[in-house]
């Protein structure tokens, strides 16, 4: 008897893979086991590309306003701005800077409710060269219909309003708009598209202005009929502060609206408003002003001086002893090309630490700012968090149901591994051993695994490419409409074939069938070879 | 001497015997029913010599098939008493050898040749004949052998007049080629011993008589060892030697005259 090199264990031997073959295409079971594993990859792929795709869209929409970094002072903000702008600006990681403030206040809307929203000042110019706010306006004219629009019903498509929306799309730009009234260019404001309500949301994703209603004392409404970007105003209220950052008192301003806008995040659509940062720093008093000794309690009211100008006698005033620079909450840093907002981040904290050194005392110090100059991702980070948990509870949750694909190809295995039994026995006369047996089943899932699996990758991947489509033609063959622009504040579905996740989905869903094959390739391995022979 | 000692020398002179190619003593073996212990082997005692073919008669449930399955390596003798009985296949006691030693024994040394010819319906009649090949010889090994055992399996096949069938599969066969192929498979790796559960038990009397036919004269010709087991009389009477159990232990039938 010879018994020299016994390593015929686990090794791979031609008769597996001829039996692996022939099992896989003799046999309506594998096929089973194939079709669970495949549909159970392209779920997990399809949620996990729309998620990730949704995830994506939120989270470039919301870089849109903010830039890459910011250097945030809120409330009673910092002086010197234009200094630290002309700072940056010099530095080659910085493409541009502009100034900002932020704050809170009333909006009276023209059917006189009131809300409250955000209001930004911005600069124009320099606020369209750090963010996207230019793609953000939404009444310009478009050569091309939005996705969902196939009778090209957008108004902003109408040759009839070029004109029109070439001048609101300038003005917004612009922040500035011709009064209708004096015929005088004056400074506005740009509001979210969601702000008003005046803006009907349409089926195809677009919008439309509509008339509302103004309630009467009497019972009664007043139509209110508003473009608001042609001829609209709207009423804010915002608290002024003193150079402490304290509320003074509350001023009331009109601002005509030059265009909206849409960032493509509900929440700062429905909330915000843009006004020129001028306005709003004289409101605020935030802008520059003289810095004057006060009156002392035991001063003589009734002391007099001799005016230098004119030599005459007056009441003596109050001594300006110096000036307060303009101040503003935040400056908005938009990175140059190839640099990461967290290489920008430090960058920033360096050049800050140099700009509060020169003006100590005057503007906050380097280590209170430390943690004040944020990345958009700092900025967004409770609406991102919130999202990626949202999608890894959805893929935790799907995980789970695909993980019964384990169960299910175990069942399967088993049976087959059971209907196999008299096999097993022939191979194991023959001479196989039990490792080899295990490896055949284990191989026998790694096959159909593969196959499954990459049957799953193309058809998750076909399903995400063309999802719009799908949809679309379930909507129009049965009614049922998942995705209803309406509701949903992304026209179409976003989808995100990530080539990393899609190998990572592969790669568990083939895990999957080899899991589910371990135990019947155990029990086939155990398996008496005696006993098997006779199974009948 | 001890029980144990002379064992021992026992065991000893049988593996010097050069003419003994398997040696059995001692060998017991029950199964379990349920809760219920079936005694089939009481104490088997039975030596094959190279070249000879024994038949092993014995009424139904006499533990026939259950001595063959331990002689092929298939199964383990009981341990009675702290001693398992002794198989010895040229001079190896099998019943110390590892689990793959044993998985080599059957693919090297033993072919097997059962009733119901354990055929695996989804390979061909080369293929089928072609797996025991592969088993012994790995994916590498198999590779340097695979012309050389497709010539032999071919070879074997046309012997047994299946050369037509190359690439049928067992369901398009008649049992009697069913069988033939079962045997060319036991016979791919040349095995020294043949063991045959059976292997007319099947069939018809014809076609038994020509799968017998085919079988005697390969042995003859190639000098096989052959140990079968059967019912039938008439193919016991063709045998060398002829051993019956009876009560679990082996009754041998006197030398036949011729």
């Amino acid at each position: 008897m010879a018994d020299g090199c016994l390593w015929k264990g686990i090794d791979s031997a031609v008769y597996q893979a001829l039996l692996t073959r022939k099992y896989l295409t003799r046999k309506i079971m594998p096929m089973l086991a194939m079709v669970a594993v495949m549909l159970s990859v392209a779920t997990i792929l399809v949620t996990w590309s729309v998620m990730g795709g949704f995830l994506k869209t939120l989270i470039e929409s919301g870089r849109t306003l903010v830039g890459d970094v910011s250097v945030v002072w809120p409330n009673v903000g910092f002086g010197y701005y234009d200094e630290l702008i002309e700072d940056l600006e010099a530095d080659p990681m910085v493409a541009a800077a502009t100034p900002s403030i932020e704050t809170f206040g009333l909006i009276q809307l023209p059917d006189d409710r009131i809300e409250l929203v955000s209001i930004k000042g911005v600069e124009p110019g320099s606020y369209s060269d750090v963010t996207g706010f230019a793609d953000t306006l939404w009444w310009k004219p478009i050569e091309e219909p939005t996705p969902k629009d196939r009778k090209r019903e957008d108004l902003r498509l109408d040759d009839q309003n070029r004109a029109l929306m070439e001048q609101v799309f300038a003005n917004g730009l612009a922040m500035q708009r011709e009064s209708p009234d004096s015929g005088e260019v004056e400074p506005a404001g740009v509001l979210g598209v969601e702000v008003t309500g005046l803006n009907y949301r349409t089926k195809w994703g677009g919008y439309e202005p509509w008339s509302a209603n103004r309630a009467r004392p009497d019972g009664g409404v007043d139509r209110v009929d508003s473009f608001m970007p042609r001829d609209g105003s709207v009423g804010l209220t915002v608290l002024s502060l003193d150079s402490e950052g304290r509320p003074i008192d509350p001023k009331r301003l009109t601002m005509p609206i030059a265009n909206e806008f849409q960032s493509g995040i509900y929440e700062v659509d429905q909330r915000t408003i843009l006004v020129p940062l001028g306005v709003l720093q004289r409101n605020l008093r935030m802008d520059a002003a003289q810095r004057v000794e006060l009156v002392k309690d035991d001063e003589n009211p009734f002391a007099v001086e001799v005016d230098p100008n004119t030599g005459e006698i007056r009441p003596k005033m109050k001594e300006i002893v110096g000036e307060d620079p303009a101040r503003v909450t935040a400056v908005l840093i938009k990175a140059a090309d190839g640099v990461t907002p967290e290489k920008l981040q430090e960058r920033v904290r360096e050049i800050y630490a140099v700009f509060a050194a020169r003006h100590k005392g005057e503007v906050p110090s380097a280590f209170d700012m430390e943690r004040q100059v944020k990345t958009w991702k700092d900025l967004n980070r409770t609406m991102i968090s919130a999202v990626e948990k949202e999608t890894g509870l959805v893929l935790f949750i799907f995980g789970i149901v695909s993980f019964t694909t384990v169960f299910l190809v175990l069942a399967i295995f088993w049976s087959m591994a059971s209907e196999k039994t008299k096999d097993i026995g022939i191979l194991r006369a023959l001479g196989a051993s039990t490792g080899g047996i295990a490896w055949l089943w284990i191989r026998y899932g790694a096959a159909i695994g593969l196959v499954g699996a990459a049957l799953g990758t193309a058809v998750g991947y076909l399903i995400v490419r063309d999802i719009n489509a799908i949809h679309d033609w379930i909507g129009e063959t049965t009614g049922l409409v998942i995705w209803d622009p309406q509701q949903y504040y992304f026209i179409e579905i976003p989808s995100d074939v990530d080539p990393s996740k899609a190998l990572i989905v592969f790669v568990v869903g083939v895990l999957t069938c080899v899991l589910g094959a371990l135990l019947p390739a155990w029990h086939s391995a155990r398996m008496d070879p005696v006993k098997a022979l006779r199974f009948e | 001497m001890s029980t144990a000692t002379s064992a021992q020398v026992e065991t000893e002179t049988r593996a010097s015997d050069s003419s003994l190619i398997l040696s059995v003593r001692d060998v017991r073996k029950t199964y379990k029913l349920g809760r219920v212990k079936v005694p089939v082997l009481h104490g088997v005692d039975l030596d094959v010599r190279r070249g000879e073919w024994v038949t092993i008669l014995g009424a139904s449930g006499s533990g026939k098939s259950t001595l063959l399955h331990l002689m092929g390596g298939l199964d383990r003798p009981d341990k009675v008493e702290g001693r398992r009985g002794s198989l010895v296949f040229e001079g190896d006691e099998l019943t110390k050898q590892s689990k793959r030693a044993l998985d080599r024994y059957r693919a090297d040394d033993i072919g097997f040749v059962f009733q119901f010819y354990h055929l695996l319906p989804e390979l061909s009649v080369l293929q089928n004949v072609c797996v025991g090949s592969m088993i012994l010889h790995g994916r590498l090994g198999y590779m340097r052998h695979r012309a050389e055992t497709q010539k032999r399996a071919g070879e074997l096949l046309e012997r047994f007049g299946l050369g037509h069938r190359l690439k049928h599969r067992p369901a398009e066969l008649s049992g009697g080629e069913r069988q033939r192929v079962a045997i060319a498979r036991a016979l791919i790796n040349g095995p020294s011993l043949l063991l045959a559960d059976e292997p007319t038990g099947n069939l018809d009397l014809k076609t038994g008589a020509s799968i017998l036919d085919a079988m005697i004269e390969y042995r003859e010709r190639a000098g096989l060892t052959m140990v079968m087991v059967t019912h039938d009389e008439r193919i016991a009477e063709r045998a060398d030697r002829v051993i019956r159990l009876e009560d679990g232990r082996v009754v041998e039938e006197p030398p036949r005259a011729g």
